[in-house]
């Protein structure tokens, strides 16, 4: 059925489809800077088909539905990438200041706190009644005690800062399942009506990825379209509408690494709190919980043993010597460890009290000479090291830390770059192929009008007709 | 592939960021003349940079200790030098008044000179260097020597020894027993305050006949003083020179460690300036190429 006025609707539905296709195209072009934007394409049809005398022929265009281009398994991908990412960059991040504490560079340090102290006690034992000498010697020593405690005390900063940090993006996950579960019933509502919902979709693999980069989590989606998503073992976050919301507590139990520091709590179907902070092992925060329970807890604890052996060696001798009134040596160091070394305050206000000879004669410096050996002996590590390398191999540990850190978070970097940019490659907008579109929907539209104007010449030549 | 400007831009900005980065080492790198700058430079080239430096603060003390110690064996000697000579003195004043034809005026003028003699030594065995009695063994902080009024000397100090550490658990002893060098009890040489106070008493002596008896039986003990002397000043020669071949020592394997810590740790300046040379130029190419592909679009040939 052929008629002037099929040309007509032919020619409507050629404009306001290829009008809809600019729009699309306006669009992508408006979104090519826009996160996590996928670039979405008019699918067009051919209008449905009548007989004619000629045999079946359709008349116009119509377009189906508007879909966005992208490749649904490159999300999972991305999104485990993104958590060791988020991982290694957040141990970079708080291993960086760790090196500042050992920074040994300058010369200004644990090893110069080191061999100040034993030098001073062979100054001392070459002049054991000079009081310059003695002074040097508590200065020095105090100076060793001073260094591993802020040593010790600077490591435990980076901890709490660590706490900190936690605690806040514990509420970013919060914040964001929350965006997810929401997301997730905008795009029930509107896909239950049969149309995509694009930019919804596009928002919610949006916050995954973010999700991701702070917790490493699991997700898929489910038959109605609905992303689940969880973190640690297995414990759901977000399903359908509903989260489980995660919340921080100080642990209090001595027996553990992570004492006196934020744990990570989810609650189960009780009511009741479980304690998820050893199955987080991605993103952000499993970066600063492996640095802050794992790499910090041991340093701690080898400028413990470094502290424990100087204080017991170090005040073994001087309890068998004899200071220079000729009384018996009094304890040197005070404190059970790195935390609170410190030389005792009754030596360092009167340095006659440190104790150099072994026999009570002024002038006998065997006790000086001996302490002063403990430099060679081999007192670390169930005797293996002396204390010199024991504080050497520490600052060698943490360097190589903070080396394996940026390695792999430059290695995962690059890993996410090309990942993003073959996400880009299906689902990127380019501006020029978008140009191209608009010519091509702009010359089809103005093809379009051409007809209308044609068939209204044909109108009006049909009607002079008639005249 | 389809490629997006997006694309671009990221790669773009990321190979900017790691030439960047690279250049900032270098720059560092020059600026510092360092190689390792902190510990994660090169982490086991750090623990060796850190061994070095313990080694050599190690061998800076020891080279002060030996310095120390050289002091203290050179004013040994000049001490023992003059008693030495003092010893000498009296033995010619006991030669030159043991003939029976000194008179008395001549023994008592001598007798006051041996007096003098007598307290210069007491003076010199109660010499003290940086504030210690050197002679006193390990009773530094008290007088090596004293005596009554007719002459009769007392040790009081103990039999301690200075020792001067110059290696790992390596010390040199310096005797500062002074019996061993004035009184040589344990020994059985000469106590050279006895002699001395013998001399004086001969000196004194109304009876000259007896007196010239008594100033004789000095002459050959005090020779032996002589003797006694000079043999500790000869223990003095070679622990000076174990303590010089020492110090040498030290400075050899002070240079040795010195350089290997400058390999460790020092920049190679020309090739950290060739290297950021290149970097440069890729820098700048990577710079250039952005500029023509970034820029245009197909925006700008549309009309």
């Amino acid at each position: 059925m052929t008629h002037l006025f099929g040309v007509l609707s032919t020619a409507t539905s050629a404009l306001l489809t290829h009008q809809r296709a600019i729009n699309v195209t306006g669009n992508n072009i408006a979104n090519v800077n826009t996160p996590g934007y996928s670039r979405q394409r008019l699918n067009l049809e051919t209008g449905t088909p009548t007989q004619t005398g000629l045999g079946m022929m359709s008349f116009g265009v119509t377009s189906t539905d508007v879909e966005r281009v992208y490749d649904r398994f490159l999300g999972v991908q991305l999104n485990n990438e993104n958590a060791n990412l988020g991982r290694w960059e957040a141990q970079k991040g708080m291993l960086d200041r760790v090196e500042v504490v050992f920074d040994e560079s300058a010369g200004y340090g644990l090893n110069q706190a080191l061999s100040d102290f034993w030098n001073s006690w062979q100054d001392l034992s070459l002049n054991p009644e000079g009081q310059t000498e003695r002074s040097v010697v508590a200065a020095t020593s105090q100076g060793l005690a001073d260094a591993i405690r802020q040593k010790y005390n600077d490591l435990e900063q980076v901890q709490e800062d660590i706490d900190t940090a936690v605690e806040g993006d514990v509420e970013a996950v919060n914040r964001l399942a929350a965006q997810i579960a929401d997301l997730n019933q905008k795009i029930a509502r509107t896909e239950i009506g049969g149309t995509n919902a694009n930019d919804y979709r596009d928002s919610r693999d949006f916050a995954l990825k973010q999700l991701s980069e702070i917790i490493d989590i699991k997700s898929f989606e489910d038959a109605s379209g609905q992303a689940v998503v969880s973190v640690g073992d297995g414990r759901p976050l977000v399903e359908s509408g509903n989260t489980w919301k995660l919340s921080t507590q100080t642990n209090t139990d001595e027996t553990t690494a992570n004492f006196g520091h934020t744990d990570i709590l989810w609650p189960d179907v009780n009511g009741g709190l479980v304690n998820i902070s050893g199955e987080v092992g991605g993103g952000r925060i499993g970066g600063w919980l492996q640095t802050r329970d794992t790499k910090i807890a041991g340093y701690q604890a080898q400028l413990e043993s470094l502290a424990d052996g100087l204080i017991l060696k170090v005040n073994d001798l001087h309890d068998d010597g004899f200071d220079l009134n000729g009384g018996p040596g009094a304890q040197f160091f005070t404190g059970t460890g790195a935390a609170d070394m410190q030389v005792n305050p009754d030596v360092l206000a009167d340095p006659k009290l440190i104790a150099a000879s072994l026999t009570g004669a002024a002038g006998n410096a065997d006790n000086a000479i001996a302490i002063s050996a403990l430099r060679t002996s081999l007192t670390m590590n169930d005797g293996t090291a002396t204390f010199d390398a024991a504080a050497n191999s520490l600052v060698g540990q943490v360097g190589y830390d903070v080396q394996t850190a940026k390695a792999n978070a430059g290695h995962q970097a690059d890993m996410m770059t090309y990942l993003e940019n073959y996400r880009e490659s299906v689902s990127g907008v380019a501006l020029d192929e978008e140009m191209v579109n608009l010519v091509k929907f702009e010359a089809a539209y103005n093809a379009a009008a051409k007809m209308v104007s044609m068939a209204d010449e044909m109108l009006n030549s049909l009607m002079n007709m008639i005249r | 592939m389809r490629i997006t400007q997006n694309m671009m831009s990221n790669i773009f900005t990321s190979n900017l960021r790691k030439q960047t980065e690279a250049m900032l080492q270098r720059q560092e790198q020059i600026a510092t003349q360092k190689r390792i700058n902190r510990p994660s430079d090169d982490p086991s080239g750090m623990g060796r940079v850190l061994a070095g430096r313990s080694t050599l603060a190690t061998i800076g003390q020891y080279a002060d200790n030996i310095k120390q110690g050289k002091t203290r064996l050179e004013f040994n000697e000049e001490t023992l030098k003059l008693a030495d000579d003092l010893v000498q003195r009296a033995r010619r004043t006991a030669e030159e008044n043991s003939g029976d034809s000194v008179t008395a005026e001549e023994r008592a003028l001598a007798a006051e000179s041996v007096k003098e003699i007598y307290d210069q030594v007491l003076q010199l065995a109660n010499s003290k260097l940086n504030g210690r009695y050197i002679f006193s063994g390990d009773k530094s902080n008290e007088a090596a020597f004293t005596r009554d009024v007719d002459y009769n000397a007392t040790y009081n100090g103990d039999a301690g020894s200075f020792r001067i550490p110059i290696a790992d658990n390596v010390q040199v002893n310096v005797d500062a027993d002074g019996r061993n060098y004035f009184q040589d009890a344990a020994g059985g040489g000469v106590n050279i305050f006895d002699e001395l106070r013998d001399l004086i008493v001969g000196l004194e002596n109304t009876d000259l006949a007896v007196g010239s008896t008594q100033i004789r039986a000095t002459i050959d003990p005090l020779e032996d003083a002589h003797v006694q002397i000079m043999n500790k000043r000869s223990e003095a020669g070679p622990k000076l020179y174990r303590l010089q071949a020492t110090e040498e020592h030290w400075a050899n394997v002070k240079n040795t460690v010195q350089a290997a810590i400058g390999r460790e740790e020092d920049v190679d300046v020309a090739q950290a300036i060739i290297e950021l040379k290149n970097l440069e130029t890729a820098y700048q190419s990577t710079m250039a190429a952005a500029s023509r592909i970034i820029q245009p679009s197909l925006v700008n040939f549309l009309k």
